[in-house]
């Protein structure tokens, strides 16, 4: 929390993703298809969904220490962030606290199962059976301090539960981070287990695909020019494809991850630009309940002059319609 | 960057937060007895309900957007005329709804957990409806991200909402942290019990700086911080960053803090923490602050707390009176030095901190002045 306040009326640098990982156990048949939907070589895309390991076995990626009554959700996010960050298996120890970097997560259901356990053993054998080893999951944004904790990030640590636009609610609130100077990086993580009682509660809210187990994680920094890693947009003229809702859509093709799809197809986007698919790419998450989120990506520092500054078009949390004036 | 307050509304245990303020003058608590779950199975006896005659189901929906009603009319607002965007805070969601599901009750869709529908369906022509969920400083969160987006010119009004009813999960972590149910919050009392939770709403209106409409307050910065410390100890330094980040933000001193409306829960380790933060950040930097805390009288409040604190502060500075801790008998003795409000006092603040802390160290500072 160090960074210096920017004066509001200098432009401020574009948002870059500088680290990236998809963290989707089982999901090798969506490389192929993506390949084939996008005629980008399949070897060079299978990398990037290869190696996710499942949540009882997260201690291959994070080593055997510290994941007892750790959920699902948040084994996923943990082996997300440490692939993202591009760390060697093994139990991380972070030797101190770094206050420059914030951490954003997406999810709705990380917790559902945990607070489902604990009301039903409230009910059969009264609070004192509960064990206080599971307390601080019966609070929503364990995921988000979890994260914080595992690898010292001290900056701000934020929890998004914004339904099906989390996601890309979670990308918005964390380029708002970097660019109002509270963070020098932001870790942008997508999370969602599927339980049983997380995927009652998704079929209930009548969704047209099936809830599955996922995480991603995006590594976001203020780009410098000769920085690496393609470059958000607020806006783009025209976009080569669409990843989400709209286009290919990972929620329909191999499972939804719901609260995590924006940040899933984010990484989806990187992986895809990396492969050697040109840009800007347009991604996409929501739903018709919660409403519908985009940005773009680019790899192409030439298209960067619409990257997100406050000079540019302003869709983040903005339509742009002609209600805008002042 | 500073934004300015132009509506802020409660409901708390109280009523709203005229009702609220006049009780916390008054030195009065709103305790009563549980009204959620069994009592013998949490360990947890009294709550600082609120009472509208209405069933506990989707409570949190109901009063929030109320609050939100309320606050567009008394900022003056048509958000179908202006970019405004809705940040709701919350720690519990909708869990209570999981709960019920859990334990025979029908399923409710996953979007009913977050509040999009609440405060969008409350306030027509919002764009979008953010629902974070950052435990007990949720609202401190989402003011903050407020603060951002006016000062990048993303939004021309943001309506910051904090919201929180109780679960039973939550419940039960708090009786089973004690002894035996815990009589009532006493912040800072060196023979504090622990905390107890409040229903609490609140709705804010920021608009930008140089906005010429009558304000209530200015909202000067809020820093923000997580001490990557502890599960659910707090942490000094954690906390402290926290303090000077809003400081920093707000290029202000230390030393022109002279009230603080503390987190102040009660709890064994909350308190001496928050003490040690005041005491290294403000009290080293020359300040010598008055320091009061509702959460005896409301209640935690939990993802509305940070918005009732700042609610609290900007009547101080109206109103040139602060109230009492509500609760306090004597101090503990980590709070040696520290000047807490033992009764109501007189006092005219110029900048008043507005502390809130939520579980995972999650730290949200927010300094307020008269407008």
């Amino acid at each position: 929390m160090t960074s210096a306040v920017p004066d509001a009326a200098a432009p401020s640098p574009a948002v870059r993703v500088a680290g990236w990982s998809l963290h989707l156990p089982g999901a090798g048949t969506l490389a192929d298809d993506l390949a084939d939907w996008s005629g980008v070589p399949v070897q060079r895309l299978a990398g990037a969904l290869a190696g996710a390991v499942p949540a009882e076995r997260a201690h291959e990626t994070l080593g055997r220490k510290g994941l007892l009554y750790k959920e699902p959700a948040t084994r996923l996010a943990l082996c997300a962030v440490h692939r993202a960050l591009g760390l060697a298996p093994g139990r991380v120890r972070p030797d101190g606290v770094d206050p420059e970097t914030a951490v954003v997560v997406a999810g709705n259901l990380g917790n559902v199962a945990t607070v489902a356990e604990l009301a039903r053993t409230i009910h059969a054998e009264g609070g004192r059976a509960v064990s206080p080893l599971a307390a601080p999951n019966a609070s929503s944004n364990v995921l988000a301090s979890t994260i914080a904790l595992w690898f010292g990030f001290g900056g701000a640590n934020l929890m998004l539960c914004s339904g099906a636009t989390a996601g890309l609610d979670a990308v918005r609130t964390a380029a708002l981070l970097l660019r109002a100077g509270r963070a020098g990086r932001v870790l942008v993580v997508g999370s969602e287990p599927a339980d049983e009682t997380a995927i009652g509660l998704h079929q209930a809210g009548c969704a047209t695909s099936q809830l599955r187990a996922g995480a991603a994680c995006l590594v976001l920094t203020r780009a410098a020019p000769s920085g690496r890693g393609p470059v958000l947009l607020t806006a783009a003229r025209q976009a080569t494809c669409r990843l989400g809702p709209g286009g290919f859509d990972p929620a329909t093709r191999w499972g939804d991850c719901y609260g995590a799809a924006g940040v899933v197809n984010l990484a989806l986007a990187a992986a895809l630009l990396d492969a050697g698919g040109s840009g800007p790419i347009a991604v996409t998450c929501g739903d018709d309940t919660d409403g519908e989120r985009e940005v773009w990506l680019t790899a192409d520092p030439g298209d960067s002059a619409e990257a997100i500054t406050p000079d540019t078009p302003r869709v983040v949390f903005v339509d742009g319609g002609s209600g805008a004036q002042r | 960057m500073p934004a300015r307050l132009t509506a802020s509304e409660l409901r708390t245990c109280f009523g709203d937060g005229a009702q609220t303020f006049a009780a916390l003058l008054a030195g009065r608590s709103g305790i009563g007895p549980l009204r959620h779950g069994t009592p013998s199975a949490l360990n947890v006896a009294h709550g600082y309900h609120i009472d509208d005659g209405l069933t506990r189901d989707f409570a949190a929906s109901r009063w929030v957007a109320e609050c939100a009603s309320r606050a567009i009319v008394a900022a003056g607002l048509d958000p179908r005329r202006r970019r405004m965007v809705a940040l709701v805070g919350t720690g519990l969601r909708e869990l209570a709804a999981v709960e019920a599901y859990a334990t025979g009750g029908t399923a409710v869709a996953a979007h009913r957990l977050h509040f999009g529908d609440a405060v969008g369906g409350a306030v027509p022509g919002l764009r979008e409806v953010v629902t974070v969920s950052n435990a007990c400083s949720a609202g401190g969160h989402v003011l903050a991200l407020a603060e951002d987006l006016l000062m990048l010119g993303e939004a021309d009004a943001v309506l910051v909402c904090g919201v929180d009813a109780t679960t039973e999960s939550m419940l039960a972590m708090i009786g089973r942290v004690v002894e035996r149910p815990t009589d009532t919050v006493r912040p800072f009392d060196v023979d504090r019990q622990g905390v107890l939770l409040g229903d609490g709403a609140a709705a804010v209106v920021l608009v930008p700086d140089d906005d010429g409409r009558p304000a209530l307050a200015r909202v000067v910065a809020t820093g923000l911080s997580c001490d990557a410390h502890h599960e659910t100890a707090p942490s000094v330094s954690g906390i402290a960053r926290a303090m000077r980040d809003a400081l920093t933000r707000g290029d202000r001193h230390p030393a022109e803090v002279d009230l603080v409306v503390a987190h102040g829960t009660g709890t064994a380790l909350n308190d001496p923490a928050e003490c040690a933060a005041i005491r290294e950040v403000l009290v080293a930097g020359g300040a010598d602050p008055l320091v009061t805390a509702v959460k005896g009288a409301t209640g935690h409040t939990s993802g509305a707390a940070a918005l009732v604190n700042l609610d609290v502060g900007r009547r101080c500075l109206a109103d040139g009176q602060v109230p009492p801790v509500v609760g306090l008998r004597s101090p503990l003795p980590e709070g040696a030095g520290l000047r807490f409000a033992d009764t109501t006092i007189a006092h005219q603040p110029r900048l008043v901190q507005c502390d809130a802390f939520g579980f995972g160290g999650v730290n949200a500072v927010t300094l307020v002045e008269a407008p």
